[in-house]
């Protein structure tokens, strides 16, 4: 099957931009359980454009970074992470820095910001792809804001896991992918780094008696 | 090649048979058994690099020149000196039951992959390698600083990972778009973010796409050095850490961060004018320097006195760089072996302290010379190298470093298209004179800050209740090697390690 190279590029930007959709529901939601389901989907997307870009492009690594989207970011890591909330026995997040209403218009400013910055360097590309970029900047941005704007350890990871999204959007859609052994190893840090979260987030819990991050305060000038 | 293998193996095996050993002796026998065979390498390494210049091995994989040979080097000096000093410190906690003995294995393990992570990050060729193995550095420390599992600790460690993910997170995309803009002139092979395919083509890469990866990448690792304004985990890190860990921390760990910067910086610079890289380092680098200059004169903690002197010492080095030239750069990379070497030298102090006073807080720590007279000894030496008083070692660099600067001044490009942003601006001549006499400044105030410190808790009588003297330990012989190299690399810098700097200082100044 053939698709012409102007349908498939308007697909991977209408993937993208499902990714960049969840990332404002991520930023509306206030229930934690609900945040990580919307990161499973949003990893979802992911998978579905780097599948999306290794078939218009015949790059056949890309459909191992895809199934690995896929498996780490899909199942495992969501799995963990409803297992910590279960845990703590934490519903809602009832602390934000920042209001829905507020935070929806931040971010509607990062994703301007994004293109912005982009902008000189997107008509470089040759690929077919590369409106993406500016897309994956946005990403990168709410997840980073996501981080600031939330308090529960649980959410900032989210925001951090997002963030991720948003780098591996841009390296699959602008450049079709990292080197394989480089992407490897980008997964396995990502994995391991969202293991031990959840093992600081128990540890938190048990000297803390909470998880809110603004409890740490002990160490100060 | 074989050198390149035991580099990488011998920490990966020492790592593995950690976990399934669980007596002591054997424990730390294994830790050095290691380190001293990554010694060895790095010696065969060093020998072939200054012989017959760079090369690769392991199919492209392992990229070794001038430059990455230098940060072996602090590498294997300090984690030997870790090494040694673990010995008594960690049979020590255990004793004392600060560390269950069943977690020993545990952080003999974590501090091999910690070392493992960092030889990666220095000997890959590929950038994109790198980041995995710098990412990785974090995850092996962030329990290692967690390990005393009090309150504080967890918060420094949380904090660590969180915020050191998040900003190395930055460098990744900074990654990302060296590799877009290497695909236009390599094409989509697997080897585009190699140093030695990118090096070569650096010039016709895109400079709008580099600059741009170079600010991520600077913020990203940035992050890692503890450049001001993205320091804020480092004191609470360096506070809560056992001790030859934070040596690890402040004596490597940086350094490697710095030299991923450089790495990116040599690329760039091909592409860009060097005053672009050149003046971002100088500002971030005066950031830092003022900045812990001033936190310096009001620490009551002694670790955290430390941790702001590093964050210090850092912004000396990253202005040398910044200001380049051959004085410049050589200063730089001195002030970095320098600084590794009298930093993990404090901490062990730092380290003994505790041990002894069970606090923290300079004000209750009284008559060292009297209570540990060796340790009084490493502590006064250690803080009169970070002051940068002759003879030691670190105030030659630091005279190379302001010199550079008096003479040069900090690259002038950058300053003034960033226009209004920078008012300082006003003729060359001025900039410089101004920016010399911050440093003086910044550096005086850093060294009377310390000094006044350090003699406090040197001299006097030792609290009652405190035991007196000091028995002989294997921990005390790398407080006298490291001592004697301060003070032996002002006087006369032996010929393999001038060479290495010189031929690195050559690779850094390629334009």
């Amino acid at each position: 099957m053939q698709i012409s190279p102007h349908i498939g590029s308007q697909l991977v930007d209408l993937c993208s931009a499902l990714l960049l959709l969840t990332c404002f529901a991520i930023v509306a939601q206030r229930r934690l359980s609900a945040c990580v389901d919307l990161f499973a989907l949003q990893s979802a997307f992911l998978a579905l454009t780097a599948a999306l870009v290794a078939f218009l492009t015949g790059n056949h690594h890309i459909y191992i970074a895809a199934a690995l989207t896929g498996v780490i970011k899909v199942i495992i890591i969501p799995r963990v992470l409803k297992k910590v909330i279960e845990r703590l026995n934490v519903k809602r997040e009832l602390v934000m820095n920042v209001n829905v209403p507020a935070g929806l218009l931040i971010c509607g400013a990062l994703v301007m910001l994004a293109f912005f910055i982009t902008q000189p360097i997107i008509p470089l590309g040759f690929l077919l792809t590369r409106d993406s970029l500016a897309i994956a900047l946005a990403i990168v941005l709410i997840g980073f804001f996501t981080m600031i704007a939330r308090q529960k350890a649980v959410t900032q990871l989210v925001g951090f896991l997002v963030m991720e999204n948003g780098l591996f959007l841009g390296a699959t859609a602008a450049t079709y992918g990292m080197p394989l052994i480089v992407e490897l190893g980008v997964f396995f840090d990502v994995l391991i780094a969202a293991l031990i979260a959840g093992i600081y987030t128990n540890r938190l819990q048990d000297a803390f008696d909470s998880v809110d991050t603004t409890h740490l305060t002990v160490l100060k000038e | 090649m074989i050198e390149v293998l035991v580099l990488l193996i011998a920490p990966l095996l020492a790592g593995g048979l950690s976990l399934i050993v669980h007596r002591s002796a054997l424990l730390h026998a294994i830790n050095l058994t290691s380190m001293s065979l990554l010694v060895a390498a790095e010696i065969m390494i060093t020998r072939t690099v200054l012989r017959d210049g760079p090369f690769t091995a392991l199919g492209q994989l392992v990229y070794l020149d001038a430059l990455s040979t230098f940060i072996l080097f602090i590498i294997g000096a300090v984690g030997l000196a870790c090494s040694l000093y673990m010995r008594s410190y960690m049979d020590d906690q255990v004793a004392r039951g600060v560390i269950a003995p069943t977690r020993l294995n545990l952080f003999f393990f974590l501090f091999h992959m910690f070392l493992l992570a960092m030889v990666i990050a220095t000997v890959a060729n590929s950038v994109g390698v790198q980041w995995v193995a710098i990412e990785a550095t974090t995850l092996a420390t962030t329990f290692l600083i967690a390990f005393w599992r009090r309150r504080e600790s967890l918060e420094a460690g949380w904090k660590y990972l969180i915020l050191c993910s998040v900003g190395i997170s930055l460098a990744l995309f900074g990654v990302v778009l060296t590799y877009y803009s290497s695909l236009h002139v390599l094409g989509d092979v697997s080897e585009a973010l190699n140093v030695t395919q990118l090096l070569p083509v650096a010039d016709q890469l895109n400079p709008h796409v580099l600059k741009l990866a170079f600010i991520f990448i600077l913020v990203g690792y940035g992050t890692k050095v503890g450049l001001v304004p993205m320091h804020s985990w480092l004191p609470d890190a360096y506070t809560e850490a056992p001790a030859p860990v934070v040596a690890m921390l402040a004596g490597v760990l940086e350094i490697v961060a710095v030299y991923a910067i450089l790495r990116m910086r040599i690329i760039v610079d091909h592409a860009v004018p060097p005053a672009f890289t050149g003046g971002l380092l100088a500002l971030l680098g005066f950031a830092s320097f003022v900045t812990a200059a001033f936190f310096i004169l009001i620490q009551h903690n002694y670790k955290r006195l430390f941790a702001y002197s590093s964050i210090e010492h850092m912004g000396i080095a990253m202005i040398g760089f910044g200001v380049g030239g051959p004085l410049g750069a050589f200063g730089g990379l001195f002030h970095l072996l320098n600084h590794a070497f009298a930093k993990s030298m404090a901490f062990f102090a730092a380290g003994n302290i505790h041990r002894r006073f069970h606090t923290v807080e300079i004000g209750q720590v009284q008559g060292l010379a009297i209570a540990q007279p060796w340790t009084a000894m490493a502590l006064m030496v250690a803080g009169l190298a970070l002051s940068a008083l002759p003879p030691f070692a670190s105030f030659i660099s630091e005279v190379q470093i302001v010199t550079a600067l008096a003479v040069q001044g900090v690259p002038g490009q950058w300053l003034t298209n960033s226009g209004g942003m920078v008012t300082f601006a006003l003729s060359d001549q001025f900039s410089s004179l101004s920016l010399t006499g911050l440093f003086l400044l910044c550096s005086v105030l850093a060294f009377s800050g310390m000094l006044y410190r350090i003699t406090g808790m040197v001299w006097g009588t030792p609290p009652d209740g405190i035991v007196q003297g000091e028995a002989w330990s294997l921990g005390h012989l790398p407080i006298i090697a490291l001592a004697a190299a301060l003070v032996g690399f002002g006087f006369f810098l032996p010929q393999p390690i001038r060479q290495l700097l010189e031929e690195a200082t050559r690779i850094i100044l390629i334009h």
